[in-house]
C-alpha cells in the first residue's frame, strides 16, 4: 500500500532547521519506499512558487504573510481555497503536519479533515502549562488535535507533553525519534586525524595535561537554548582550565551577550565565535573539538547531541525535556540546568577525556546503528497503515484495548468523518472554546461546500506523478526482526495492495 | 477560478508552420454558427451607430450649430430622426451619457478570448493574444529562434490556485514569456502544443 502524502509545515528549507531536516529526510526515506510526498510551506525569500529537490520531492511555497519566525498569520480560513486546490490536483491522500508552532499545519489539518483525508501530526517541540503565550498555544493545540488520526512526538517526553498539553488519548499518539545522517557525521578519518607534533599519536585518545581540549558550542544563540547559561559558564571554566578552548557556532539576539561577556572576560584568544554556520559545514566544526557542550533549557529531542556523538565527540548536556533518552549513558555527562551544575559536569567530562576514560572512537558506529532514517520512515509507514485501516486495530494499538473506548472512534481504530462525530470531538475542548471551535468548523465545512461549487473537482488538473521508485518489501530490511509479528502481517496486507 | 473551457485549434499550413489557437468561443464550424456570429457582428454595428446619432442629436439639441450644420434636415424628419429626437429631449444628459458610454462599450466588446501561438522553424515563435474590444489591436510579441532557450511547462500560484503555464526563456531577458498568458489553459493542450512547438521549432534529429 503506497500512499499520497502531503506534509505542511512553515518552516522548511531554505531555512536551517531540525524541523526542516527532519520533514526533508523523511520525505526522501518515503520516496525510496514508493510512496508520492509533497511538501506544503510558505513563501520564502528568493524561494517561491512550485519546486522539485532532489529524489522528486516537489515543494509548494505558498504566497503567504508571515508574522514572526517564520510563522505565518493565523487566519484559520485563508488557506483553505489554495490548500483544496493542492490536495486535490496530487490526489493527496494523508495530509501529515509538523511543529506546534506552525499555523500553516494547524490549518492545514482542520481543512484535512473537512475534506476527509487522514491526517497525523508531528510535535517537535515541548511547551510550558503556565504563561500567556503557552496557555494559547495548547489551546490552539488541543482545537487542532482534537480530530486527527494520529500523533507523533519525537520523544517520550515530548509524548507526556503533548498528551497533557491536548488533552489526548495516549494510546494514539507514537514516540518516532528524529535520526541522523551518520555518513555526514563522520569523525576524521584515521590518516586525517589530528596527531600531536611531538610523537605522532592521535589526540583523541589519551590527551597530556597540557594539551588543549576544544569544547563545540553549536546551536541558534536564543533563550531558549540556554545561551545565558553558556554566557554564565564560560568564564568559569576557562579560569578553572587553563587548556581548555571554545568554539562557538551559530547566530541569533543572544549573540551579542556573548560578545560582551568574552570582552569583560578578555577571553577572545580562548573562545572562537564563528557566526552562522550551514548545516552541511557543521560537521567540519564539530571535529575540531573533544568535548560538546549543549547548554538548552528546553528540547524535545536533540538531533544536534546525536550529531555531535556521532562526530565522536562526548557529549555534556542538560537534562532537560527529552534529552535523557537521546544517548546512552557511556556518551553523556547530564547537568542540571543550572550555572554551577553545568560547570561541574563540564570539569567532570574534561577530567575524565584527560584520563583517557572515554571511547569516543567507537560513538560513530553505534550511533550509526541506533539513528536511521530509514527506519524513522518505516515506522511513519506503519502509523499511515494504521490510520488508513490497514492494519486492524488491535494491532496498531495492542491488543489491551478494550471495545469502544472512543465515542466517536469507528471502524478499525479510524476517527469517522462525519460531520456530528466531529463537532462532538471539538464540543469537549471546554465551556467556550469548545462552541468556539464547532463554529470553526461548521463554518470550514461551509467554505467546503461553495469552494465545490465555485471550483469543481473535475475542472483541477491532476498533477503528473514523479516516477515512482518500487515499494520497497519488508523482508528486505533488516531492522524488521525487532519490530515483531505484528510487523510481518502488515507486510502482507502490502503486498496484496499493490499486486492485486 | 479553474480554467475556463477552452478549445485547442491547430492549423499547418506548410510543414515547417504550425499555429495553436486556445480560444474560449466554440469554433465557427457550421453554418449556422457561422451565420448567428456575422448577425450579431452586424447587430453590434447598428446598435452602436444608433448610439452615436442619438448622442449627436442630443449634441445639437444643447449646442444647435449654425445653419448648414449638424444634423442633415432629411435624417432629422425621418423616423429614426424623430425617435433619436424624442429621446434626446427626454432623457438628461447625465444619464444619456453614461448610459450610452456603457452600450458602446459592450457593442466593442469581444466576448471571448483568443491567444494563439506561431511557431515558424528557422525563423521564431510569435505569441499573439486577443484585445478585449473590437476597437483595439491584438497583442503579439515575436521572438526569433536564435533567442530561445527553452520551452517548458511549469506550475505557478495564481489567484487562489496553481496552475500549468508552458513558458518560452529568452535570452537575455529576466522573465520567461509565458503562453497562453490570460487563458492558462488545462495540462491537456498545454502538452499538446509543447509537443507540437518543439518537434517544429527544432528540425528533427536523423
Amino acid at each position: 500500500m503506497t500512499y499520497n502524502i502531503a506534509m505542511v509545515c512553515d518552516f522548511f528549507f531554505p531555512q536551517p532547521g531540525g524541523v526542516e531536516s527532519h520533514i526533508y529526510q523523511l520525505s526522501t526515506k518515503l520516496i525510496d519506499r514508493g510512496h508520492k510526498v509533497i511538501v506544503i510551506t510558505h513563501a520564502y525569500e528568493g524561494r517561491t512558487g512550485v519546486r522539485y529537490l532532489t529524489n522528486g520531492l516537489k515543494v509548494y511555497h505558498v504566497p503567504f504573510f508571515v508574522l514572526y519566525r517564520e510563522t505565518t498569520f493565523p487566519t484559520v480560513f485563508s488557506f483553505f481555497p489554495i490548500f483544496r486546490n493542492i490536495i486535490i490536483r496530487e490526489s493527496v491522500e494523508i495530509v501529515h503536519g509538523h511543529a506546534s508552532l506552525s499555523s500553516f499545519c494547524h490549518e492545514a489539518i482542520l481543512h484535512a479533515r473537512t475534506m476527509g483525508l487522514r491526517t497525523v501530526f508531528t510535535d517537535h517541540s515541548l511547551f510550558g502549562f503556565a504563561d500567556a503565550a503557552s496557555i494559547l498555544t495548547n489551546k490552539l493545540l488541543k482545537f487542532t488535535l482534537s480530530d486527527v488520526d494520529h500523533v507523533i512526538c519525537v520523544s517520550h517526553t515530548c509524548k507526556e507533553n503533548t498528551v497533557l498539553r491536548a488533552s489526548l488519548d495516549p494510546l494514539m499518539v507514537s514516540v518516532i525519534p528524529n535520526a541522523v545522517v551518520a555518513e555526514n557525521f563522520r569523525p576524521l578519518a584515521h590518516q586525517e586525524h589530528v596527531t600531536s607534533p611531538v610523537d605522532g599519536r592521535p589526540l583523541h585518545h589519551s590527551l597530556r595535561p597540557h594539551d588543549t581540549i576544544t569544547i563545540v558550542v553549536i546551536s541558534r544563540l536564543f533563550y531558549n537554548k540556554g545561551t545565558d547559561l553558556l554566557i554564565a559558564a564560560i568564564p568559569r571554566i576557562c579560569a578553572a582550565h587553563p587548556y581548555v578552548r571554545f568554539i562557538i557556532a551559530g547566530s541569533g539576539p543572544k549573540a551579542i551577550d556573548v560578545e560582551q561577556m568574552l570582552e569583560r572576560n578578555v577571553l577572545q584568544d580562548r573562545v572562537d565565535m564563528l557566526g552562522p554556520v550551514r548545516h552541511e559545514e557543521v560537521r567540519d566544526v564539530m571535529v575540531r573539538g573533544h568535548i560538546y557542550l549543549h547548554p538548552s533549557l528546553t528540547e524535545a529531542f536533540g538531533t544536534v547531541i546525536v550529531e555531535a556523538a556521532s562526530c565522536g565527540l562526548y557529549v555534556v548536556c542538560t537534562r532537560v525535556g527529552g534529552i535523557p533518552e537521546v544517548l546512552p549513558p557511556h556518551m553523556t555527562t547530564f547537568a542540571k540546568p543550572e550555572e554551577d551544575d553545568l560547570v561541574a559536569a563540564t570539569s567532570k567530562a574534561i577530567a575524565a577525556l584527560r584520563q583517557g576514560r572515554l571511547e569516543t572512537g567507537r560513538f560513530h558506529e553505534q550511533v550509526r546503528t541506533m539513528y536511521s532514517w530509514t527506519d524513522v520512515a518505516e515506522r511513519t509507514e506503519r502509523v499511515y497503515d494504521g490510520i488508513s485501516g490497514v492494519l486492524s486495530e488491535e494491532e496498531f494499538y495492542g491488543s489491551s484495548t478494550g471495545e469502544g473506548w472512543s465515542a466517536a472512534r469507528g471502524r478499525a481504530g479510524v476517527q469517522s468523518f462525519a460531520l456530528i462525530d466531529r463537532l462532538k470531538r471539538y464540543y469537549g475542548c471546554g465551556i467556550w472554546a469548545g462552541k468556539l471551535f464547532c463554529l470553526c468548523v461548521v463554518i470550514d465545512y461551509l467554505i467546503f461546500v461553495f469552494l465545490e461549487l465555485w471550483a469543481p473537482r473535475d475542472r483541477i488538473d491532476a498533477v503528473r506523478d514523479w516516477p515512482r521508485k518500487p515499494p520497497l518489501r519488508e523482508s528486505s530490511s533488516a531492522t524488521n526482526a525487532a519490530i515483531g509479528l505484528g510487523r510481518k502481517r502488515s507486510a502482507r496486507y502490502r503486498d496484496q495492495g499493490w499486486e492485486g | 477560478m479553474p480554467p475556463p473551457p477552452s478549445a485547442l485549434r491547430i492549423t499547418r499550413p506548410t510543414p515547417t508552420t504550425i499555429s495553436f489557437t486556445v480560444s474560449t468561443r466554440a469554433p465557427l464550424e457550421t453554418i449556422s454558427a457561422r451565420v448567428l456570429h456575422y448577425l450579431s457582428l452586424a447587430l453590434r454595428v447598428v446598435i452602436a451607430s444608433a448610439i452615436l446619432f442619438l448622442l449627436w442629436t442630443k449634441w445639437e439639441l444643447l449646442y444647435p450649430s449654425v445653419e448648414g450644420g449638424g444634423v442633415p434636415k432629411w435624417l432629422v424628419s425621418s423616423w429614426p430622426g424623430k425617435i433619436a429626437t424624442l429621446m434626446a429631449k427626454g432623457v438628461m444628459t447625465r444619464y444619456l451619457v453614461p448610459l450610452a458610454g456603457g452600450v458602446l462599450w459592450l457593442c466593442a466588446r469581444r466576448g471571448y478570448t483568443e491567444e494563439s501561438l506561431l511557431v515558424l522553424r528557422g525563423l521564431g515563435i510569435q505569441t499573439t493574444s486577443s484585445s478585449s474590444t473590437y476597437l483595439s489591436t491584438n497583442s503579439t510579441r515575436f521572438i526569433p529562434t536564435t533567442s530561445i532557450q527553452d520551452i517548458f511547462i511549469h506550475e505557478a500560484f495564481k489567484m487562489f490556485e496553481v496552475r500549468f503555464y508552458l513558458a518560452i526563456v529568452v535570452e537575455g531577458e529576466q522573465d520567461v514569456v509565458v503562453v497562453f498568458p490570460s487563458l492558462l489553459p488545462s495540462l491537456t493542450i498545454l502538452e499538446e502544443v509543447w509537443r507540437g512547438a518543439r518537434s517544429c521549432l527544432y528540425e528533427p534529429k536523423t
